[in-house]
């Protein structure tokens, strides 16, 4: 079945592109951020420190990130291959030999990504350093180093977590049947998310309290723990602002019917949460942080911190970008059929574009909402936390951005793909 | 009798130079039942989607109603059909996501129309769906579908219906209720129907039958029985041989 995966990947490098992708920013940047581990092997104390925090906790980040973008693509791009499983099933496949197979394809995609990510590797971690030390966190006489830390780090968890991604997700296609759809479960690992977030939140207001740029480790925590919770929920979530916006949506006559009864937009909802909670929490907890030690000559560390805040928000907006259009994609083409079908049924291709494009409306209020709730975890603690004050005095500008941004990738991935879905006649897609 | 649907030499043409449609002339009368009936390749669903507007034929003309259907653009091509044409389909094409009544009213509301409630609630009591109006589809049987299907495209009262094997996912049964139901809807409601179709015994619901063979017309046969339509079909291949 190896050889079948490996097949698979060459016949069609297309259909691993996102997971490919994903893998690939993720080795490359895990491996800049270790590569300051390299670097740290052999320099002065205060710089060696600097660069083990930024590395680590950098590094943290990515694993977090890379384990979830590669298992949402990897899932996807099997998804997508229901037919050839089907097909591989009928001619004598077993479970475990389909198993075998898609995570073998994972390892491979893997690999390569990692093997192509290690120059840009290489690059990024000589710019991290060069930004370290051009804020003086690092002395100027520190050369970047790229070693065996890099190396391990990169390949290692880039090619574990697609190991694990692979088993998750062959477990869960190559199982006989129709996959069962279990909500209760989905709901209570939800309710879990939310309620170690609640934790963080109240341990931020509580124990972090006085501790200043302390705080921050359990307040991001707590809102990366709530966004993912509510991402999970996002098909109720989605149920409850679809009820508010019904009459709006209603205005807009047969679109507006069939957006409202299309229920497989949920999936999208999930990265549009998870961006906007993380990136407006950790926008607006540096701003609290910055505003807090104005006067004050800002420590290496808080510097550290600053520069982290700002890159991860930037990774998180890259990842999420990726895998917005990922599950757009691979959900707009599963319904290259029931687009047919709506034309054959006398819907013009702008009709079919308009609901499609009401679709985004929901998924981006939902999503941005949700996300504004879930970035209250962070905000609201480490305002106690640290300020003094529940509510920042921020504007709301930067919330502004992060909403525009979300809604500009659903808008962008969603419109186009549909586009391209109700190209050519009808009659053919429908027998798809 | 007036001509509902009228075809004039049309040809069709697929890219790479496969010819499905060769110069095929045909008159469909208002009020009447037909059956299109060939071989596989023939080229009656390609005739069937050229005359329905959902495909547009290399050269040749289309008319309606009376009138010529000019449109090459697909939103004017669909929006010439909402008003003129219904099509049933062999795999039903009703949406999953929808219910019995709202797929029915579907083609209306996308026209902007509006649909009289009470009148859908009527016409699919009459086809025996009457407890199954707030239904999703997944849960009818292939002849329910079916009969969904054929309310559907009648909902917007258009001159013709066009039906692409109809019955070709059916057993038995279905099929002859969801046949009996064209028959029906053209001599009962006085619509006009148009169905393609490999089943002699479908054929036979239908007042004549139109042979295609290789793209061509290849014969007719007024008030056919299902012998004699198989019959017919068993020597279309000596015909066109003698032909060319």
């Amino acid at each position: 079945m190896i050889a079948v995966a490996w097949r698979n990947v060459r016949h069609r490098p297309g259909g691993f592109v996102a997971t490919f992708l994903s893998a690939f920013l993720g080795a490359a940047l895990l491996m800049a951020f270790a590569s300051l581990l390299d670097t740290a092997s052999d320099v002065d104390e205060t710089s060696g420190e600097s660069l083990s925090t930024t590395g680590s906790v950098g590094d943290g980040w990515c694993l977090i990130i890379v384990a979830f973008a590669v298992t949402s693509t990897l899932t996807l791009a099997v998804r997508q291959r229901e037919q050839q499983i089907a097909l591989l099933r009928s001619v004598g496949a077993t479970g475990p030999q389909l198993r075998r197979m898609i995570v073998g394809e994972a390892v491979v995609v893997a690999l390569v990504a990692s093997a192509v990510a290690v120059p840009v590797g290489w690059l990024l971690g000589r710019v991290l350093v060069d930004l370290l030390r051009d804020t003086g966190q690092v002395a100027s006489t520190v050369d970047a180093r790229f070693g065996p830390i890099a190396l391990t780090v990169g390949f290692g968890v880039t090619v574990l977590g697609s190991l694990v991604a692979g088993v998750a997700t062959s477990r869960r296609t190559a199982a006989h049947g129709p996959r069962r759809q279990r909500p209760w479960r989905r709901r209570i690992v939800a309710g879990l998310f939310l309620l170690t977030g609640a934790n963080c939140a109240v341990l931020t207001a509580t124990l972090m309290d006085g501790k200043g740029i302390d705080a921050m480790q359990t307040a991001g925590q707590a809102g990366i723990w709530a966004s993912i919770g509510l991402a999970l929920l996002a098909p109720e979530l989605l149920r409850l602002v679809t009820a508010v916006l019904l009459p709006v949506v209603r205005l807009f006559g047969a679109p507006g019917e069939l957006a409202l009864r299309e229920p497989r937009l949920a999936s999208a909802v999930m990265p549009v949460l998870i961006f906007t909670g993380i990136a407006t929490g950790t926008v607006y907890m540096q701003g609290i942080e910055d505003r807090a030690a104005r006067g004050q000559i800002p420590s290496g560390y808080a510097q550290d911190i600053k520069t982290l805040n700002y890159v991860v928000v930037g990774m998180i907006t890259v990842f999420v970008a990726i895998m917005l259009v990922n599950t757009l994609i691979a959900a707009t083409a599963h319904r290259r059929r029931e687009f047919a079908q709506q034309r054959l049924a006398g819907a013009t291709r702008g009709q079919v574009l308009g609901m499609v494009a009401l679709e985004g409306v929901l998924i981006t209020v939902t999503g941005v909402l949700g996300g504004l709730a879930a970035s209250m975890f962070t905000i609201l603690p480490f305002g106690s936390a640290r300020a003094g004050r529940v509510w920042p005095e921020a504007s709301p500008l930067a919330f502004g951005i992060v909403a525009v941004i979300a809604a500009g990738l659903t808008a962008a991935a969603l419109v186009q793909t549909a586009r391209r879905t109700v190209r050519g006649p009808a009659t053919a897609a429908a027998h798809a | 009798m007036t001509d509902v649907v009228r075809l004039e030499s049309l040809s069709r043409t697929y890219d790479g130079g496969v010819t499905a449609l060769d110069g095929v002339t045909a008159a469909f009368p208002a009020g009447s039942f037909t059956a299109v009936m060939g071989p596989s390749g023939s080229g009656k669903s390609t005739l069937l989607q050229c005359a329905a507007g959902l495909d547009r034929p290399t050269s040749g003309r289309v008319f309606i109603d009376g009138a010529e259907l000019t449109a090459t653009k697909d939103t004017a091509m669909t929006k010439f059909r909402r008003t003129r044409v219904g099509f049933v389909f062999q795999d039903y094409n009703l949406l999953p996501s929808l219910t019995v009544a709202q797929n029915v009213v579907l083609p209306l509301r996308l026209a902007g129309r509006r649909a009289d409630r009470r009148r859908v609630r009527m016409v699919l009591g009459q086809l025996g769906l009457g407890d199954r109006t707030d239904e999703l589809p997944e849960r009818l049987s292939g002849g329910q579908r079916q009969r969904v299907a054929v309310a559907r495209a009648l909902v917007a009262e258009p001159a013709v219906v066009f039906a692409d094997e109809p019955t070709g996912a059916l057993d038995l049964r279905s099929a002859r209720q969801v046949l009996t139901l064209l028959r029906s809807v053209v001599h009962e409601h006085g619509r006009t129907v148009v169905m393609v179709t490999h089943d002699p015994v479908a054929a036979a619901y239908a007042d004549a039958v139109l042979f295609l063979a290789d793209g061509r017309l290849a014969g007719s046969l007024r008030a056919p029985t299902a012998d004699a339509v198989a019959e017919r079909l068993a020597h279309l291949g000596d015909r066109v041989g003698v032909a060319a």
